[in-house]
């Protein structure tokens, strides 16, 4: 993924200029902050050249002409300048450091807000990690070069302008000297800002293929023991490490060599200057004091140009942050509310798919024509094949998609003519691989219905059988579930989500039901736990076990997004047809199972009653 | 090719003489092969600052000789000539320094990257199953270079203040004594700052990070879990809780900039005060007549070299003790025992016949629970042992002994003859292959990955011969890259009997006499079943074969049956024998007739109530 972003950004030559206006944009809310910066930053660059001309003064007129009076006030002077320096030094980074840290909140709190509103087939195509690096790396780079960027240019605009402009009244020139080799000192600058950033694009993307290297050998570490690839792996390895190696020198090099090249070039301007200051003493009656000024105003060059060549090297790369930033923020929700939708206050009643089609990729349909009544306080069973198009009817029936043909009705109207917070706050679903939040069990158990008291909380938990092994945890229902509640084992993670949506109170039922094993005496309360939430709710069932769909009030087999058999269990058995197959192939493997966890231990502790 | 051999060569020094208690000396070691590089860089930062007080000095020749007695021949020649060759000399070295700073840094980072992976591949099973992957790589990645830093930045920045200091103190005393020492009066106060705020800065530093951590939890959960907050509605609840941490670390970066914007003006407020200083008194002095003009000139260049470096020591110094923390976490990896691969006494020249006696073997894990207690069985070469029992009752324990991956704590196991902690690691390892129920396969084409252990050069007709027999020839050649389909994250992803396969495939080319496999097929459909069965019966031929057994056919054909519980063996012999007593083994066939009768009574009872 980073290879391809990189790759992405070495095609981009040019910085485009309305990307370019759209994050100077940000800032505009915060113009005041701006104003004060820039004006901050362009008083302490003024005062940089200051000290100069009060040096001067102080030889020419102090030593030079021996002008006492001029002492006393040139000193108090130089101590003011110290001290508003000061302070301008205090308010810009203060400003810029703020006004940084700003505009990413602003920037990371629109892309999370716009990311609650798109819809799946959004999240269907982008990695995780592509949005999350968006969020956080990506707005770092954008105000990075609002604030820095725009500060470097003021600074290094009025530092190199001020500059110039003492130079030339000092000496008008001499200074012409300076303004000629200027745009070299700028040339070779950029130049040197370029081949540096490429060296470290590449020495980013090795020290990516380290890391994954890294993480592939100490992951399959006992597979490389086992077939003995310790020797061939470290070769392998070495390769790289040396590939690494050479870039990141030459990148070191580059970088060693940028300052003492722009040294270099002010230091023929800085010997031009001596080289006249003979024939300029004579003709414009050039001072020593005009001379120590000059010099030091030539050094103190550097540094903005310098600056100013890596802000406009690092300009196309945060032209192509904001550029993928943007571009998420641009785009549209697929699923959101039509003008007028409405909350009918319930989603209670039948739930009818009238001729309902739908498709990932157009080429590819996943339903077509499938029609379906279900009664309400049905509990409807969905077998069939993976990729048949079970998740697909789950999916449209949350609306986290919409039928692309037909009509899917709640309680006979149509629901694309109600709100989605109509029908999603009234939803209960159950995934097959449960997602915790990172907080205590309460708080998880609490997602499902925000203003449940602590004993609505304890009753659901309850409910489903899992208050007992939360009490038994050291904080009870305040422990912490972990990251994406990893302290948790698989089964109490299903029990919590599952006291999650018996909290909610859902009218509709939506379950994906898991297919991992767990103990014995998990998978029972969990089973307890779907019976209580299944009872009288109009329920859809994506269903594996054996148990959960003989309780089914109708079962379908789906296939190639159809309906391929449809009744109850004692039916479909007769049928002798596909749902058979899958009971008795399930059967089986249900029951090896059972033989395998009971194992021999507890067999062989019985074996003597039993024969 | 060129860049391999350099490597090898500069692995000669073997960094596990740079773990020592003392960080300095571990430091000091872990550069060895790179203390003339340092030397010379830091040389080369005071040569290179020697030039720039030459320059200044160049400016006191200029003013005192040529500008204040106008003699613009052949001194003024001279002087831009000397200024304009000092700054070529400062240029020069400033360069010099950059590389071999570059040049120490980079190689010690290699040669530590290389060294800690080759560590962490070396280490036992007993640190493995303990370890964190997530910390393993951190330590590699961010921490060694931190010590990359060290090295590259840190040392030659406390060189380069150090020269800086030296150099230009020296040129000042040449000028004027009591000057000089009036020029580093700001040196104590400002390296007092330096340390207080730069403390603070840091500490500011980590709590901004460790929110930036929280803020990136949020919203990873929010996206992962995006089906959740969808389905319970619950995105106005999620933008305030990601707004809350967002606004958190808005202000931890508010108080961070706080910490910047005090230190810095005060530090620059304290160089201004000590040049205010030095323009002042030097001025008296050269009114005093004590000094020359071109001296007082000289003079201000000086200070101002002396004095601005020092503003970056705070910095310095932070990062400094960041790269020491860095170290320790690095050290706690290089620290672990190897696993000698090649320890042993016995190194036979050619292939194990796989005859094998189990004489009373216990083996405990570290953390004391027992896992085989007094195992006896022999094997003759070729045949199949069956391992059969619940989770936890020792069969894999018992199959990790055999390549060593654990040591017995007593008893006897004699392969052809011979204890098996005579054999190195190695050897045994190349004998025994093992294909496991979900196997791991790497990120690189199936081609590569069949010829992962083969430990030889293979041709493409072996590969796809393997590939045969291993019965996934076919699904690989359906890929359109064929067998140079990229695995895993860049590439594609098998399926669990896919990648079974292909483990087959790769266990085929190492043709090991002894073969471990798990015979597990639970998650695939029964054509595929019956491939995977195939493939597997193909493999075990003519080998010493373990299975832990989850089907009844591989029970039947075995030539001996272990049933274990709780690490002990409680039940032994061939399907026939142990079905002719009473005991565990016929339960648990009898439970598997039992399914299918079941099955049949369900069957019947459907139909029955059909004629109703």
């Amino acid at each position: 993924m980073i290879d391809t972003e990189l790759d992405e950004e070495l095609k981009r030559s040019s910085a485009s200029g309305r990307t370019l206006l759209r994050i100077f944009a940000q800032a505009i809310p915060h113009s005041r902050t701006v104003t004060g910066m820039v004006v901050a930053v362009a008083v302490v660059s003024i005062l940089d050249s200051y000290y100069s001309m009060i040096r001067r003064e102080i030889l020419d007129q102090y030593i030079a002409a021996g002008n006492h009076a001029v002492l006393a006030p040139a000193m108090w002077r130089y101590g003011a300048t110290i001290l508003v320096q000061a302070v301008g030094v205090l308010a810009f980074i203060y400003l810029v450091g703020v006004l940084g840290e700003r505009i990413q909140y602003d920037l990371r709190r629109r892309m999370f807000d716009h990311l609650q509103e798109l819809s799946f087939s959004y999240y269907d195509r982008t990695a995780v990690g592509w949005l999350m690096a968006r969020v956080t790396s990506d707005t770092e780079r954008i105000s990075q070069l609002v604030t820095w960027g725009l500060l470097d240019v003021a600074w290094g605009v009025v530092n190199i302008a001020t500059s110039l402009t003492f130079m030339a009244i000092i000496n008008w020139r001499l200074a012409l000297v300076v303004v000629a080799v200027l745009p070299l000192l700028f040339l070779v600058a950029i130049r040197f800002s370029e081949l540096i950033l490429a060296e470290f694009r590449r020495v980013r993307r090795f020290n990516s293929m380290i890391t994954a290297s890294y993480n592939e050998n100490i992951t399959g570490v006992r597979v490389v023991k086992a077939l003995c690839r310790e020797d061939a792996n470290l070769l392998e390895f070495a390769h790289l490490t040396g590939q690494m190696h050479d870039s990141s020198y030459q990148a070191a090099r580059l970088s060693a060599l940028f300052l003492p090249a722009v040294q270099v070039i002010s230091a023929l301007a800085a010997a031009a200057v001596i080289a006249l200051s003979g024939w300029q003493t004579r003709v414009a009656g050039l001072t020593i004091g005009d001379m120590q000024a000059f010099m030091h105003l030539i050094g103190s060059m550097l540094w903005p140009v310098q600056d100013l060549a890596r802000v406009y090297a690092e300009m196309q790369h945060a032209v192509a942050s904001a550029e993928r930033v943007f571009s998420l923020i641009d785009s549209p929700p697929e699923v959101h509310d039509l003008d007028g939708a409405s909350d009918p206050g319930t989603i209670r009643g039948d739930v009818d798919f009238e001729q309902v089609g739908f498709y990932y990729d157009a080429n590819k349909p996943v339903l077509s024509d499938f029609t379906l009544h279900v009664r309400a306080g049905e509990t409807i069973a969905l077998v069939g094949p993976t990729g048949g198009g079970k998740s697909t009817i789950v999916n449209l029936l949350c609306r986290f998609y919409e039928p692309r043909r037909g009509t899917i009705r709640f309680n006979g109207r149509d629901y694309t003519e109600l709100s989605l917070h109509a029908i999603q706050s009234r939803l209960g679903v159950v995934l097959q691989t449960p997602h915790l939040f990172s907080g205590t069990l309460r708080e998880n158990i609490r997602y499902g219905r925000l203003s449940a008291t602590d004993e609505e909380v304890e009753s659901a938990a309850t409910t489903v059988g899992a208050d007992e092994f939360i009490r038994k945890m050291d904080k009870g229902y305040d422990s912490p579930v972990g990251e994406g509640g990893q302290l948790l084992s698989v089964g109490q993670k299903q029990l919590i989500s599952l006291a999650r949506a018996i909290l909610a109170q859902p009218e509709l039922l939506i379950m994906d039901e898991a297919t991992s094993s767990v103990d014995t005496l998990t998978e029972a309360l969990i089973q307890k736990g779907m019976e209580t939430l299944l009872r009288g709710r109009t329920s859809f069932v994506v269903a594996h076990r054996l148990s959960t769909i003989k309780r089914a009030d109708r079962i379908l087999f789906i296939d190639g997004g159809r309906i391929v058999e449809e009744g109850n269990h004692a039916e479909l058995l007769r049928q002798r047809g596909r749902y058979y197959h899958l009971y008795t192939q399930q059967f089986r493997r249900e029951l090896e199972r059972e033989r395998d966890e009971l194992g021999t231990g507890a067999l062989a502790s019985e074996a003597p009653l039993q024969d | 090719m060129s860049t391999t051999d350099r490597t090898l060569s500069s692995a000669e020094y073997d960094l596990s003489r740079a773990v020592h208690p003392n960080r300095l000396i571990g430091l000091w070691r872990l550069s060895a092969g790179f203390r003339w590089p340092y030397l010379a860089a830091t040389l080369s930062l005071a040569l290179s600052a020697t030039g720039r007080a030459a320059a200044s000095l160049s400016l006191r020749y200029l003013v005192d000789t040529v500008l204040a007695e106008s003699r613009f021949g052949v001194e003024l020649a001279r002087v831009v000539l000397a200024f304009f060759g000092a700054a070529l000399l400062e240029a020069a070295f400033s360069y010099f320094s950059g590389i071999w700073a570059a040049h120490t840094g980079e190689g010690v980072a290699r040669r530590l990257r290389n060294y800690l992976y080759d560590h962490i591949q070396r280490l036992s099973f007993a640190y493995h199953d303990h370890a964190q992957t997530g910390d393993l790589i951190e330590r590699c990645s961010s921490d060694v270079d931190s010590v990359r830093r060290l090295y590259a930045d840190q040392a030659i920045g406390i060189g380069r203040i150090v020269s800086l200091f030296i150099i230009n103190m020296a040129a000042l005393l040449r000028l004027n004594v009591p000057l000089a020492w009036l020029a580093s009066a700001v040196l104590a106060p400002l390296f007092a700052v330096s340390v207080f705020f730069f403390r603070r800065v840091s500490s500011a530093y980590q709590a901004y990070q460790a929110q930036e951590a929280r803020l990136s939890t949020v919203l990873q959960e929010n996206l992962t879990g995006v089906r959740v907050v969808r389905a319970f509605a619950r995105q106005d609840y999620e933008r305030e809780k990601f707004d809350r941490e967002n606004w958190a670390k808005f202000q931890r970066g508010r108080r961070l900039w706080t910490m910047h914007a005090l230190y810095w003006p005060l530090s620059d407020a304290l160089c201004g005060l000590q040049m205010l200083l030095c323009v002042w008194i030097g001025a008296l002095r050269v009114v005093d007549g004590t000094i020359t003009p071109g001296a007082y000139v000289a003079y201000s260049a000086l200070v101002i070299g002396l004095v601005w470096p020092m503003r970056n020591l705070g910095r310095l110094i932070v990062n400094m003790s960041t790269g020491l923390v860095s170290y320790d976490r690095v050290r706690e990896i290089m620290q672990q025992p190897r696993e000698p691969l090649l320890e042993g006494d016995v190194a036979p020249s050619g292939p194990l016949r796989g005859a094998l006696v189990f004489d009373d073997v216990s083996f405990h894990y570290q953390s004391g629970h027992e896992a085989i207690s007094n195992v006896s069985f022999e094997c003759a070469p070729s045949q199949t042992i069956a391992l059969l029992g619940s989770t936890g009752s020792g069969k894999t324990t018992l199959a990790n002994l055999l390549p060593r991956f654990h040591d017995y704590d007593s008893g006897h196991v004699l392969l052809d003859g011979v204890e098996l902690k005579r054999y190195p690691r190695r050897y045994l390892r190349q004998q025994i292959g093992i294909v496991e129920q979900e196997p791991f396969l790497f990120s690189r084409t199936i081609r590569e990955n069949i010829t992962y252990g083969a430990g030889r050069p293979v041709t493409m007709e072996e590969v796809e011969a393997a590939a045969r027999t291993a019965a996934i020839d076919h699904e690989i050649r359906c890929f359109p890259n064929g067998y140079e389909t990229m695995l895993g994250e860049r590439g594609i992803t098998l399926s669990g009997g896919q990648k079974q396969r292909v483990a087959v495939a790769r266990t085929l080319l190492k043709n090991p006499r002894i073969l471990i496999l798990d015979d597990s097929t639970s998650s695939v459909d029964a054509e595929t079943e019956a491939l995977i069965r195939s493939a597997l019966d193909r493999l075990l031929v003519g080998r010493t074969t373990f299975i832990i057994a989850h089907r009844v056919q591989s029970l039947m054909n075995a030539d001996l049956i272990l049933v274990f519980d709780r690490g002990r063996v409680v039940q032994r012999g061939t399907h026939a024998e142990l079905m002719t007593q009473p005991g565990p083994y016929r339960q648990i066939y009898d439970l598997q007739v039992r399914i299918e009768s079941e099955l049949e009574q369900e069957l019947r009872f459907v139909r029955g109530s059909t004629s109703d």
